[in-house]
């Protein structure tokens, strides 16, 4: 046999052999930035300042947030985890203690993680403190929805990506994104008969955009819910109501967020 | 020109040999969503390599396709043995009821079919047809699963997919065939589609062009091998034995694969009966010259005149 031959079929044999060995590769699983454990000073559990009881917890974060912020923080926290009577999120989001949260929320958001942190929870206890679901006798009945969820996207496109690989916000984030879907399919179906086809497809577009549903390979947010919220992930693919999956696993995570200021 | 062709057979046998083994590695390998490198698992390739088996032993039991008696035919065969289960380790879907109807349907057209008596290959074009739709199947549903969608398709229920309630939603659109992501064997972070089945394609074309390769020049060699022992005769009579048995007829006339020794006793039988068989018509055509016939036109006269070595327009040849 000529030494080519020889050569070429020694050659096959051992690809022949890496071609087996290669079909027993393991497949690297799936670590979410919420699994890894931090040193030093943090926060920690940090769903519970999302969850019902973040008022029991709600002052650790003023150590957190910049010196020059915190007063404001502290003034604004307080006023945020005391409101009283369930008024409108449109209502009192437009008055004056209102449009001051706005404008340190956006703030905190273009802080450090801990600061964006906070931001987040105060817009949690927003939306669990006014009334975003929809009246029956109002000509815009998805305006409140449209306007929680809008908070909530602000805080998504500034830190939804970074979130996703921070293991502070990993698991907040995603529930950010559930609660946005819950929100928004609460906007899109507000009205009596029919639904509100912007609020859905402004919806879409923007879960689309955080996850990569469209694109080619999805987001580090996109896989981090894909690993944790599959259902809601094939439903936002390829059901016909595409927020629904997110809705159901929102309501699961956070019963009381209903807009109704959990009555 | 036997070592030419000899030479063109061996390298032939390698090349394939070589289609086979890349093509084998890439259907192995597929990337997850992350772009990390995984492997496809064995399940599949075990089921080919079974049916290669089969294919292989209904091969060495048949006629035609006896296994090769020297270690570059061998080592062809054990190649296209590995070629096969790859191929069908990588055409069959991961799981679930489908795989086994095409394990079902690959057993008759694979594993139970006998080398083909013309062209002597094993796997024929219906084999390898039948594969690539496979294939076809594997991408399509690894698609679906790679969006999220758990089904080979779903179509939507007329009248009810158009009503605009939310309640009727379950029953609006049905779902035909659904899997599981642990079914389709993908990685815990899914399946990026485009990559892997690019790779999983021409992994596949590898080695189905291995195999047709490696088949194509194992007959050739096979063919070289004997030609070989017939050339050990003095070259005035090497030419006539091959006259009398042309090289189309050796593999049907079941000289691939025999052992040196009754490979040549072959040989010798069929010469000897051939010759007899020439010199009994060449009796019978002298025969036929002394009866004689008076009738010269027509049918008769067309076959007088073929015998007596004429064309039907009249020229001797």
């Amino acid at each position: 046999m000529e030494k080519k031959v020889l050569a070429g079929l020694v050659a096959a044999g051992v690809l022949v052999v890496l071609g087996v060995v290669a079909r027993t590769l393991p497949a690297p699983r799936v670590t979410l930035a919420d699994e890894v454990v931090e040193e030093g000073p943090r926060i920690v559990e940090p769903m519970q300042f999302l969850s019902k009881g973040a008022v029991l917890r709600a002052a650790e974060l003023d150590a957190w947030v910049a010196e020059e912020r915190r007063p404001r923080f502290k003034a604004l926290r307080d006023l945020v985890f005391h409101v009283a009577d369930c008024p409108e999120t449109n209502e009192w989001v437009d008055s004056a203690e209102g449009q001051r949260l706005e404008r340190l929320l956006a703030e905190l958001r273009s802080g450090k993680r801990e600061e964006a942190f906070a931001s987040l929870v105060l817009v949690f206890r927003l939306a669990r403190a006014t009334e975003w679901k929809p009246g029956i006798l109002t000509q815009t009945p998805h305006a409140n929805a449209e306007r929680m969820g809008g908070l909530v996207a602000d805080w998504l496109r500034a830190w939804g990506e970074r979130g996703a690989r921070d293991p502070l916000l990993a698991e907040p984030t995603r529930a950010a994104v559930l609660v946005y879907g819950r929100l928004m399919r609460t906007a899109q179906q507000a009205p009596v008969i029919g639904t509100n086809p912007a609020s859905y497809e402004r919806a879409l577009k923007t879960v689309g955009e955080l996850l990569g549903v469209d694109a080619r390979r999805r987001t580090a947010l996109g896989e981090a819910l894909q690993a944790r919220h599959p259902e809601a992930m094939r439903k936002l693919v390829g059901d016909m109501d595409r927020l629904r999956g997110l809705d159901d696993d929102a309501h699961t995570l956070f019963p009381d967020l209903d807009g109704e200021c959990g009555s | 020109m036997s070592t030419h062709t000899e030479r063109n057979a061996a390298s032939g046998i390698a090349f394939g040999a070589i289609l086979v083994g890349v093509g084998g590695l890439m259907l192995g390998l597929q990337i997850d969503a992350n772009g990390a490198w995984c492997g496809t698992g064995l399940s599949s390739l075990a089921i080919g390599a079974l049916l290669a088996l089969g294919a292989i032993a209904v091969r060495v039991a048949s006629k035609i396709g006896r296994m090769p008696r020297d270690e570059l035919g061998l080592a062809a065969v054990a190649i296209g043995f590995f070629g096969l289960a790859f191929a069908i380790g990588g055409a069959l879907a991961p799981g679930g009821p489908w795989m086994f109807l095409q394990v079902l349907l690959l057993v008759a057209v694979v594993a139970l079919r006998k080398p083909d008596a013309e062209s002597g290959r094993w796997i024929g074009n219906g084999a390898f047809v039948l594969l690539a739709l496979f294939l076809v199947f594997r991408l399509w549903i690894s698609w679906q699963g790679s969006q999220l969608r758990w089904q080979v398709m779903s179509v939507d229920v007329p009248i009810l997919s158009w009503l605009p309630f939310e309640f009727l939603a379950p029953i609006s659109r049905v779902s035909l065939g659904s899997f599981t992501p642990l079914e389709m064997g993908f990685p815990p972070a899914g399946l990026d589609f485009a990559p892997s089945a690019t790779l999983w394609a021409l992994g596949f074309a590898a080695v189905i062009g291995g195999l047709a390769l490696l088949q194509s020049s194992t007959i050739e060699h096979e063919n070289d091998r004997i030609h070989a022992l017939i050339r050990t005769l003095p070259p005035q009579v090497a030419d006539v034995v091959e006259r009398l048995l042309p090289e189309e007829e050796w593999r049907g006339l079941g000289l691939h694969g025999l052992p040196e020794r009754q490979l040549a006793r072959r040989i010798e039988s069929t010469v000897a009966e051939r010759v007899r068989r020439q010199q009994a018509l060449r009796r019978a055509v002298e025969d036929t010259r002394v009866l004689g016939t008076n009738d010269a036109s027509g049918f008769p006269g067309e076959i007088r005149r073929a015998l007596e070595g004429q064309d039907p327009t009249g020229d001797v040849r």
